[in-house]
């Protein structure tokens, strides 16, 4: 049995076709899955789910990504989780507000999902 | 009157960028203009060479006359100013506006095409990786092909989105101090997979281990990357691709060499122009054009070979300390 496996994962992200996606590639790897398709909802999820990882999207309604990036990093109860962020936002700044927010991983989209999943494996333990 | 609220929300839009507003300035320099004339009326009188008798004197008319006239002149000419002056401050702002929402427009336009790329770039690795059955190894090398067009798609989509900010002068980086040799390895660590599939050998000469240099390190990084892309492309399978860097005190000289088809003359001088390609190899010819665009942001110079009449070699030249080069 893998050590990864049982661990959770929520994904935020408010392109429903890639969020169903990523939780089959993720479940095909023996993570639990959650999947969130707004800011707020993924907020609430990432406390009560008790998640060892996020990957979070920034374009989001309903907060966008920054802010729950902020909000997930301030608050005592999830600022342990690891966060990668998935975005199709193109921008320089970006990158380094996201990585001065605490996010721990930022992949541009379309990303190749074998670096994602190391990146996963990296953080998730 | 939908007009009028345009061009008065045009007009802010111009003051805010200005921080200032251009109306004062000008009723500002048309008064200290108008001094002028006062001054040397006020000189006149003092000097006694203008009394006041003169009024009643026999030109006292032609002086009257001419003080109206001066008075009209200076009354028109002041509108006339401020029409001209109210008409370019609408049009730069108008120009303004629309450069804003050109760069909305490629953002979102970009935003939209890359998120379904996503979603087809997850969907064939899950099918490449099994998720929805066995593949076949003609099914995976479909599939890889169609990984490949997606990557092509968002380097086109990536490369306009670079092209649009270029040209629309909102190009901009970061001045720090890179370490060369590091931009060096993680680009040619990304080309390693590419130049084994085609057995092309890379032969790597670095005369110095001090490649410090000013400048943008993911700006950098393209110019190689890009360099790097375009001699992958362009070297036959088995081929050779030489990329030497050699610094001197104030400039980092880097060549990439390939051995490739070399550039006919008359392309020569087009090779750096958007959507020009030396050949029908795959691509938009914009990498070459970008590169150039950004070695020029970092103040450098790049050009073109011949390599020996066997490939061409490109050639870029760096500042080392950007902060005191020159353009």
């Amino acid at each position: 049995m893998s050590q990864d496996e049982n661990k959770k994962i929520l994904i935020i992200e408010d392109e429903k076709e890639l969020a169903f996606s990523l939780a089959e590639l993720l479940r095909s790897k023996g993570y639990k899955t959650f999947v969130a398709h707004d800011g707020l909802y993924g907020t609430s999820q990432a406390r009560n789910e008790k998640v060892d990882l996020v990957l979070l999207d920034i374009g989001l309604p309903a907060g966008g990504g920054l802010f729950v990036l902020e909000n997930l990093k301030r608050s005592v109860l999830t600022s342990h989780i690891p966060i990668l962020v998935l975005t199709a936002q193109h921008g320089e700044n970006l990158k380094s507000n996201v990585f001065k927010l605490g996010a721990q991983a930022f992949f541009s989209k379309p990303f190749n999902p074998d670096e994602l999943l190391e990146s996963i494996k990296k953080f998730i333990n | 009157m939908e007009n009028k609220n345009i061009d008065k929300s045009l007009f802010n839009l111009m003051t805010q960028e200005l921080k200032e507003n251009p109306h004062r300035k000008f009723h500002t320099a048309f008064a200290l203009m108008s001094i002028i004339p006062f001054l040397v009326f006020l000189y006149l009188l003092v000097g006694r060479l203008f009394t006041i008798d003169i009024l009643s004197g026999n030109i006292g008319f032609i002086v009257a006359i001419a003080a109206f006239i001066s008075v009209c002149g200076f009354c028109i000419g002041y509108s006339i100013i401020n029409r001209i002056l109210n008409k370019v401050i609408f049009y730069a702002a108008k120009a303004k506006h629309s450069d804003q929402l050109k760069s909305t427009f490629v953002a979102n336009v970009s935003h939209e095409l890359k998120n379904p790329l996503s979603v087809i770039e997850v969907n064939v690795y899950n099918l490449i990786k099994g998720l929805a059955g066995k593949v076949t190894e003609n099914q995976k090398r479909v599939l890889d092909l169609c990984r490949g067009v997606v990557n092509r798609m968002v380097n086109l989509i990536n490369s306009l989105l670079d092209l649009h900010k270029i040209e629309a002068g909102m190009l901009d980086g970061k001045r720090e101090l890179c370490n060369f040799s590091q931009i060096l390895d993680e680009q040619v660590k990304e080309f390693n997979a590419l130049f084994n599939k085609k057995h092309i050998k890379l032969k790597r000469e670095v005369s110095s281990t001090d490649l410090a240099l000013w400048g943008d390190r993911e700006k950098i990084g393209r110019i190689i990357n890009n360099l790097l892309g375009n001699a992958a492309k362009y070297t036959p399978d088995g081929g050779a691709v030489n990329l030497r860097v050699r610094p001197d005190k104030n400039l980092l000289r880097i060549e990439c060499a390939n051995n490739g088809p070399s550039i006919p003359p008359e392309k020569i001088a087009k090779i750096f122009d958007k959507f020009e390609r030396a050949s029908l190899e795959e691509g938009a010819g914009l990498g070459l054009a970008i590169t150039k665009d950004i070695v020029e942001f970092h103040k450098g110079k790049i050009w073109v070979e011949d390599w020996a009449g066997k490939g061409s070699k490109f050639i870029v030249l760096l500042p080392r300390d950007l902060r005191r080069s020159q353009r």
